[in-house]
């Protein structure tokens, strides 16, 4: 019945198009009365939620990516890609999956990745000869690639709400090799599509232009050896490093690239307080839902209710991969991941799943969500950027959604895909 | 009357935004000066962590009140948006008054909260008042509850111009 009024009421909040933050504090609110809590003990547990020095590294992280993605990189990130793989069959396309690869490196958002490499490259793809909506699929699926490439704000959010026991360092390691394996897969597939329907070649790029083009690019690439460097090495802290990048990030596209105006500072602030206060008022209210879904017990009854259906590893994963899909169809990543891993983390680990590894299988599924109808909110940057009705973007989508479930499947079975890399690096 | 009001809410919104980017560029400054400190200074300076952490809680609870007016919250409209104009209108009406509840709720228990702990201070700046710190809290829900209630009687004010100045590139690009 505890269950039933707290989930209940947050459901029912959500339905009626209540924010979702909000909803969340007050479904908590709804809860505490039922279960005869002070709601002083809500307000602590509030304050409490957004008093972490560890959560600093979201707002870092997202201002370092925000002013990388409108400064200039994205144009220098798919003109080293054409340097690397421009010149093979339907080369416009392995540029684009290669530049989100690039891409995550120094961001961890996906929306961000579609807006500035899309606003680049499909614009490009088309006028050599692709179709807008492949051009916009390759765009919105190699996007996915941003979450799992270190840094990634998504990672941080995980670990506080597993409790803050999950090292982000381990997390931005387990990234690598999924991230590799999912850039990988697309540009296979890319390459099988564009031999059959006959898509264009580049042109190679002549040697000293080349170099100059390396060069441009490394200086945004150094974000992420900064912050792995400085995390790995044990110098800095993670959010030190996300701090660093900040200024690392203002640095080189103030003074080098300098494609920005100053003056259009104010905007690049105005944008980047609205869409981080969104999460991380949502991470203070999902803190008190939390805790009273804790007095209420409720992820060990949810616990039990996945145990009693299979005490198979490999079902109960496919049973949280089902759900989390799903789920990730309608809502967007945060408040998903800030709802769900409280529930669903001792559930896997009551199962031996290690929480790093759950915590990419999380990212892959939600992840996909984000390009997925109703609610997804890559798919529609994408599908503004491109000028194109969501459903052509969907239909063009198909073979890649085959791609991404592909590679959701590996992540979810071979556990040393997300676990080797942390366990090889950090002793 | 109308206008002055709208003009009153125009200026708060912009100090809400200004209030979290100003917090948000000081803490990307003093946690490298904190870092500079501990290893070219060797002096290892104790004020940054805590220092950010509050900056922190400035912006999350004065950016989230101006995100509010701009509309920029997370939520679910595909039901509400299926929904015949009568029955919209009474769920967008049922959820400003849920939201007041929330917002009169940060605004009273927080105001509880900065009292109760007023007494105690941070261990590494001892005149800092741990009650100062929870200030955003009550602050935020405060100015929240004014856009909620600007909402109720005036309408939605996401279309104006100090709020949507920065949206000839595609929205929600930072995340």
């Amino acid at each position: 019945m505890d269950a039933f009024v707290l989930l209940g009421s947050f459901l029912g909040l959500m339905i009626i198009g209540m924010p979702v933050a909000y909803a969340l504090g007050l479904s908590a609110l709804i809860g505490a009365w039922w279960i005869d809590i002070p709601f002083d003990a809500i307000m602590i547990s509030i304050a409490a939620g957004v008093n972490k020095f560890s959560l600093l590294a979201i707002p870092f992280f997202v201002l370092a990516g925000a002013i990388m993605a409108e400064g200039g990189m994205s144009r220098r990130l798919v003109a080293f890609a054409s340097v690397l793989v421009g010149f093979v069959r339907g080369g416009l396309a392995l540029v684009n999956i290669l530049a989100s690869t690039f891409f995550g490196a120094i961001s961890g958002s996906s929306m961000a990745d579609t807006a500035s490499i899309g606003s680049v490259l499909i614009p490009e793809m088309e006028k050599k000869g692709y179709p807008r909506d492949f051009a916009t699929a390759v765009t919105v699926s190699g996007s996915v690639q941003a979450i799992l490439i270190p840094p990634s704000h998504n990672a941080v959010i995980y670990s506080l709400a597993a409790g803050g026991s999950v090292s982000i360092a381990a997390l931005f390691l387990a990234g690598v090799l999924p991230g590799l394996l999912l850039g990988l897969t697309l540009a296979v597939m890319c390459l099988f599509i564009a031999r059959k329907r006959d898509f264009p070649k580049g042109k190679r790029i002549p040697m000293k232009e080349a170099l100059l083009i390396c060069v441009d690019a490394l200086w945004g690439l150094m974000t992420m050896v900064i912050i792995l460097g400085g995390i790995l090495s044990g110098i800095f802290t993670a959010t030190e490093s996300a701090a660093i990048a900040v200024i690392w990030a203002f640095f080189v596209t103030m003074c080098i690239y300098r494609d920005y105006k100053w003056n259009e500072l104010p905007k690049l602030v105005h944008r980047t307080v609205k869409t981080l206060a969104i999460v991380m008022i949502l991470i203070g209210f999902a803190a008190s839902f939390g805790y009273i879904m804790t007095l209420m017990q409720i992820p060990q009854q949810i616990t039990g209710l996945f145990t009693s259906i299979s005490d198979n590893k490999y079902a109960v994963l496919m049973m949280i991969n089902v759900l989390l899909l799903v789920l990730g169809t309608l809502m967007d990543m945060a408040p998903l991941i800030l709802i769900m891993t409280p529930i669903l983390l001792p559930v896997v680990t009551s199962i031996g799943v290690d929480p790093v590894h759950f915590g990419m299988i999380m990212m892959v599924n939600l992840g996909m969500g984000l390009i997925t109808p109703p609610v997804g909110g890559v798919l529609f940057v994408g599908a503004a950027v491109a000028k194109l009705p969501i459903e052509r973007v969907v239909k063009a989508l198909y073979p890649f959604f085959g791609a991404l479930l592909l590679v959701l499947m590996a992540v979810t079975y071979i556990p040393a895909l997300s676990l080797w890399l942390p366990a090889a690096l950090l002793k | 009357m109308k206008n002055n009001i709208l003009r009153l809410t125009d200026i708060l919104y912009l100090a809400c935004i200004w209030i979290s980017g100003a917090s948000i560029f000081v803490m990307s400054l003093i946690i490298p000066w904190g870092i500079f400190t501990r290893y070219v200074l060797g002096t290892g300076s104790q004020w940054p962590e805590p220092i950010s952490i509050l900056l922190m809680v400035v912006f999350t609870f004065f950016g989230a009140a101006a995100a509010y007016r701009a509309g920029a919250h997370i939520a679910v409209a595909m039901v509400t948006e299926r929904l015949p104009a009568g029955p919209k209108r009474l769920m967008a009406g049922l959820v400003d008054v849920l939201m007041l509840s929330v917002a009169v709720f940060m605004t009273v228990y927080g105001s509880k909260l900065c009292m109760e702990t007023w007494g105690q201070n941070i261990g590494e700046i001892p005149w800092m008042p741990v009650g100062a710190t929870y200030l955003p809290v009550p602050l935020g829900g405060f100015i929240t509850l004014i856009f909620i209630l600007e909402h109720m009687v005036l309408g939605y004010q996401g279309q104006r111009d100090v709020v949507t100045f920065d949206h000839e590139k595609i929205e929600g690009g930072a995340l």
